[in-house]
């Protein structure tokens, strides 16, 4: 039904309160392919759009094991089995001497699953996006609020979503085209 | 902010006070008699019963202060999420009184306890340097100094803070605020001190900068669980439930596992020194700790007291359901229990463990009293500080 | 939308002042922040600065280059003083960074939501700070090219680095905290660095800016696990940092040195760093708040806060300094007991009684609130309180290591010209960074303060709606 090169809708809006209650309706309407774009956080949005929780947390843990397991490893196999050597009268394999940079391995591999995990799971770096040829959409960084909806939504129907989007107390409604 | 509608919400334990301070009070009337019937009857000994009263003691006192630090901190920062919380935490720090009458037998207990009191004690060249500090007149001097302060500090913020329950003065809240810094301070050299007096003087010829900071993290710790039980408590009795939510264990769970993991710093920040130093001096008091059946001992104190609660805690599921949250609370208590008891007997049985009945009787004896005392003062006063100025920014207080 | 918080009400005695302050809405504080990067030029002392600051980093760069030429003989060390500046400036360095991550890390923890305004340039001081430690180990080593040692690369004969070292641990301690730090920096920056793409007019600078936003759209799916990937990262950075001054402890702590084998000496130093970059952050914060017209956003409550903060940490220092005193005298170690005589009375007293006075007496002025809100003091007791925190480290390394055992081995430390010319470099080098981060990055977080602002609050119609977390 939507030509190949249409993105969506974008909808502006001017406050909070306003795009979370949208947000809430976009939510009931049923559609999946839609977004809000906001210059911060907004408290409650996650509620208002029925997300879930994200699976980062398992990432961070995931690193860290990894980190932890691979320190010891990497110092038992270094200083206590490819070559021994005596020191200050420590045992071969001195855990408490191998804890600080065991601890620090530990963190930075979480810092790595936390951020790397940030990345891949909101698919950035993506340089090129439809929403950024709207001028409008330049002050979603600044001060202005929009919820998109694609296309691509199997709820989509060019004039009804448009009527829909209209009650929804927004200041500009404007289609988005795929820049070819 | 959401409003919260706590008209409907039962905040008195005014009707349950007497029935938990009287049975809390058989117990500790239990626990007395048996441990008297040990001591004397069964041949436990006065020297057993000291040591095992200082343990004890020594466990309820350091909840008493984490209760307190707590109290003050909250006023430091002027935290706003804690207020629901506070009313708690200023009862249990009025037990101060109550720590201090349950002092009197470590005095008279005294030359079972310390070795410094020994009139030999002159011959040693260490120990002969020290007596300046370690005698029996300036040791009673100094805890008469503690208590002055703590039970002083307690009061000042308990006495406060119920009033602004009457008059709704912000006025109030002002001056505890103001005074707070201060106390911090008070509080601090106080705690080490008296940890220095009470534990690490056990054996006169070790000492360790961090004592008291190590003391201070298994205290905070301690209360912050005893803080999680309360709570279930009061709330499978149908009190505050509105006011504390969810989102309050999960910050009083996030605190207990801040301080599992600050605690596992300091503790092996004391390790890891003496241990790579390796000055006989020094390593002897671990020594005493590794060897024998004292050894299993540390290896639990390292896993049971870290590992266990900070994986227990990591993730945000156990913050947030109270029953699983009283299940770690009533574990964690269990180990800071432990770890005192490893903090102060291998000194007198430096061969191996030697578990005696009178370290539980003991505790029920000691036990009793402070949940007694503390259940009848809670029963005074509202359970939250119901016209503090930050109460509704905590009723609707959210995690993000 | 666009309603400003009244710019001059009453302070509230329980919830303090607004954050945001002088009538700002969400347009206005990008405006402000944005501004600063957009000016055509930036103002004549910006250039003053860097031109007199890139000096000092071509005789820090010089210094180095006649370290490497001719020896490390070049410096004051000597036989028993084997640590002098190198060490004292890389724990000074290390030290300041802190701040950082306690504004960005632990505050955030704490819900501290003054942060906001302050935490992106206390981060960016931070990697700053760092970059200056790390000239240190790296050139003190004194044969340079065989600083690769320690990585955990085998030497010729198969040989690994030495794990039970302490000073192997600085090198994994510091080189994570330094990564974990520019993550935790650049992460932050990512909505702001959107802003800036969004607002570019020249194709250049759309072209950086946007690539370094890494095409940030500012959708909640994104803000979602971008929110909790800041909040996980604040958590790991918590540890981190009490770890790294610990670590740096370590390499003093380890040793059976009088006056370095102690415990309390972990977070003693930990209180003690950010004690000190406190007071590097309002030493700059000050400035920059002038010159770029930013004092309704870094206001005079973030200043009486970090003032604070550091009559608390102060206070734990003097803490410390005080339980280390009693112990020396406890332990009945006459080693020890010399140690701490000699601080106070020996040949270096000068540098103890500097110390003393600057990181103990000076911040007790803070009890007052009038001084807390003064920028003259600000400034002057932060530029004392960096003098005491330096002085603090050359005590610790140079009294203790020119009289340890033996007095057939002591000796005496004096730095030379050298020295000196490569500690003032640093700071070159530092303010250099700093300076270029102040043209080119925004250095208030702007997001992060819009949220803050009363208007990002949505005003609750619905009663009963649930909502997820």
């Amino acid at each position: 039904m939507s030509k190949p090169s249409l993105f969506g809708y974008l909808v502006e809006f001017e406050d909070v309160t306003t795009i979370l209650n949208a947000a809430r309706e976009v939510r009931d309407e049923g559609y999946t392919k839609w977004d809000t774009h906001t210059p911060f956080p907004i408290h409650g949005m996650d509620g208002a759009m029925g997300m879930k929780m994200s699976i980062l947390p398992w990432l961070v843990f995931g690193g860290g094991f990894m980190g932890c397991t691979l320190a010891m490893l990497l110092q038992w196999w270094m200083n206590a089995y490819d070559y021994p050597y005596l020191v200050s009268g420590k045992p071969l394999w001195s855990i408490p001497a191998f804890i600080p940079v065991t601890f620090e391995l530990t963190i930075l591999f979480s810092a790595f699953g936390a951020f790397f995990g940030m990345l891949a799971l909101n698919q950035l770096p993506e340089l090129y996006h439809a929403l950024f040829t709207s001028e409008r959409f330049r002050r979603a960084t600044s001060d202005r609020f929009f919820i998109s909806i694609e296309a691509k939504d199997p709820r989509f129907d060019l004039e009804k979503t448009r009527a829909f989007l209209e009650t929804l107390g927004g200041t500009a409604i404007e289609t988005v085209e795929e820049d070819e | 902010m959401r409003i919260i509608d706590t008209s409907q919400e039962n905040r008195s334990f005014s009707d349950l006070a007497p029935n938990v301070a009287r049975n809390a009070l058989f117990v500790s009337v239990f626990g007395i008699l048996a441990s008297l019937i040990l001591t004397f009857m069964l041949g436990g000994g006065l020297e057993r019963f000291f040591q095992s009263y200082l343990v004890n003691f020594g466990y309820f006192l350091s909840l008493t202060l984490g209760a307190l630090f707590f109290v003050i901190i909250q006023h430091v920062v002027r935290a706003s999420w804690s207020v629901v919380v506070r009313r708690v935490a200023e009862v249990l720090s009025s037990n101060f009184l109550l720590m201090a009458i349950l002092f009197l037998p470590v005095i008279a207990g005294m030359d079972h306890l310390f070795h410094w009191l020994d009139p030999h004690a002159v011959d040693d060249e260490i120990l002969a340097g020290k007596l300046g500090y370690l005698n029996r007149t300036f040791f009673i001097l100094r805890w008469v100094l503690y208590f002055g302060i703590w039970a002083g500090l307690a009061r000042f913020f308990y006495t406060n803070s119920v009033k602004q329950d009457e008059t709704g003065d912000i006025k109030l809240t002002l001056r505890m605020e103001k005074f707070s810094p201060l106390s911090v301070i008070l509080f601090a050299f106080s705690l080490t001190f008296a940890s220095f007096d009470l534990l690490m003087s056990i054996n006169p010829h070790w000492y360790s900068t961090i004592f008291g900071v190590y003391y201070f993290a298994g205290s905070v710790l301690g209360s912050f669980a005893m803080f999680a039980l309360i709570f279930h408590y009061l709330h499978k009795k149908g009190r505050l439930l509105q006011s504390v939510t969810l989102e309050h264990f999960h910050d009083i769970g996030k605190l207990m596992f801040a301080f599992t993991v600050f605690w596992a710093y300091i503790g092996f920040s004391q390790y890891m020194l003496y241990w790579y130093g390796n000055i006989p001096e020094e390593t002897v008091w671990f020594l005493h700790r590794q060897t024998g059946s004292w050894t299993p001992v540390t290896w639990f104190i390292l896993f049971g007291h870290f590992v266990v609660p900070f994986l227990g805690l990591l993730s945000r599921i156990p913050k947030r359901r109270s029953a699983l949250l009283r299940f770690i609370a009533l574990y964690v208590l269990a180990v800071h229990w432990i770890d005192i008891y490893w903090i102060a007997m291998p000194e007198w049985f430096n061969n191996g463990v030697s578990f005696h009945l009178l370290d539980l009787t003991l505790f029920l004896a000691i036990g009793g009293l402070w949940i007694s005392v503390a259940a009848r003062r809670l029963g005074r006063a509202s359970l939250v500080p119901s016209k503090d100025p930050r109460l509704s920014d905590s009723l609707a207080f959210e995690n993000s | 939308m666009g309603i400003a918080t009244a710019s001059q009400v009453e302070p509230d005695p329980i919830r303090g002042e607004p954050l945001v302050q002088g009538g700002h809405d969400f347009a206005s504080v990008t405006d402000a922040v944005c501004g600063v990067i957009e000016a055509k030029r930036p103002p004549l002392i910006w250039f003053i600065s860097i031109a007199i600051s890139s000096i000092m980093t071509l005789v820090l760069f010089a210094m180095i280059v006649y370290l490497f030429w001719t020896g490390i003989g070049v410096w004051g060390v000597n036989v028993p003083v084997g640590w002098g500046f190198a060490i004292v400036n890389f724990v000074f360095w290390v030290g300041i960074g802190h701040a950082g991550t306690l504004i960005s890390a632990i505050l955030f923890l704490f819900r501290q939501q003054w942060r906001t305004a302050i935490n992106r340039f206390a981060e960016a001081m931070t990697i700053f700070a760092v970059i200056c430690a790390l000239v240190f180990p790296g050139i003190h080593v004194g044969r340079v090219w065989f600083a690769w040692w320690m990585f955990p690369i085998p030497y010729q004969q198969g040989v690994w680095p030495q794990f039970r070292s302490p000073l192997l641990w600085d090198v994994f301690a510091v080189g994570t905290y330094f990564m974990v730090s520019s993550i935790f920096w650049y992460m932050g920056m990512i909505p702001d660095l959107a802003t800036i793409r969004d607002r570019a007019t020249g194709t250049t600078r759309r072209f950086v800016y946007g690539l370094l936003s890494l095409g940030w759209r500012g959708s909640n799916r994104q803000w979602h696990r971008y929110e909790r990937a800041y909040l996980l990262l604040a958590a790991l950075a918590t540890p981190l940092v009490l770890s790294v001054h610990s670590v740096v402890s370590f390499d003093f702590a380890v040793s059976q040195v009088p006056g370095w084998h102690t415990t309390i000496l972990p977070p003693y130093f930990v209180a003690g760093a950010i004690f000190s970059g406190f007071a590097m952050v309002v030493f700059l914060a000050v400035p920059a708040r002038q010159l770029y017209g930013l004092k309704s956003i870094i206001t005079m409550r973030h200043i009486e806060s970090m003032n604070k903060i550091m009559l608390a940490t102060g206070s734990m220092v003097g803490y410390a300094y005080a339980i280390e005193f009693f112990m020396a005298w406890y332990s009945g170690n006459i080693y020890e007991q010399f140690t701490f005589q000699n601080r106070a009375f020996g040949e270096y007293w000068w540098a103890y009684w500097t110390m003393a006075s600057c990181n103990v007496i000076v911040p007790q002025i803070y009890w007052f609130k009038k001084a807390r809100r003064s920028l003259v003091v600000t400034m002057i007791v932060a530029f004392l309180i960096n003098v005491g925190m330096w002085f603090e480290r050359f005590v610790i390394v140079v009294t203790s290591l020119s009289r340890d055992f033996l007095p057939s081995s002591w000796g005496f430390y004096w730095p030379t010209w050298v020295d000196i010319l490569t500690f003032a470099g640093t700071f070159g080098l530092f303010f250099t960074l700093f300076l270029l981060f102040l043209r080119f990055l925004p250095m208030v977080a702007m997001a992060e303060l819009k949220n803050v602002m009363p208007a990002a609050h949505p005003v609750h119609h619905l009663s009963g709606e649930k909502e997820g977390h």
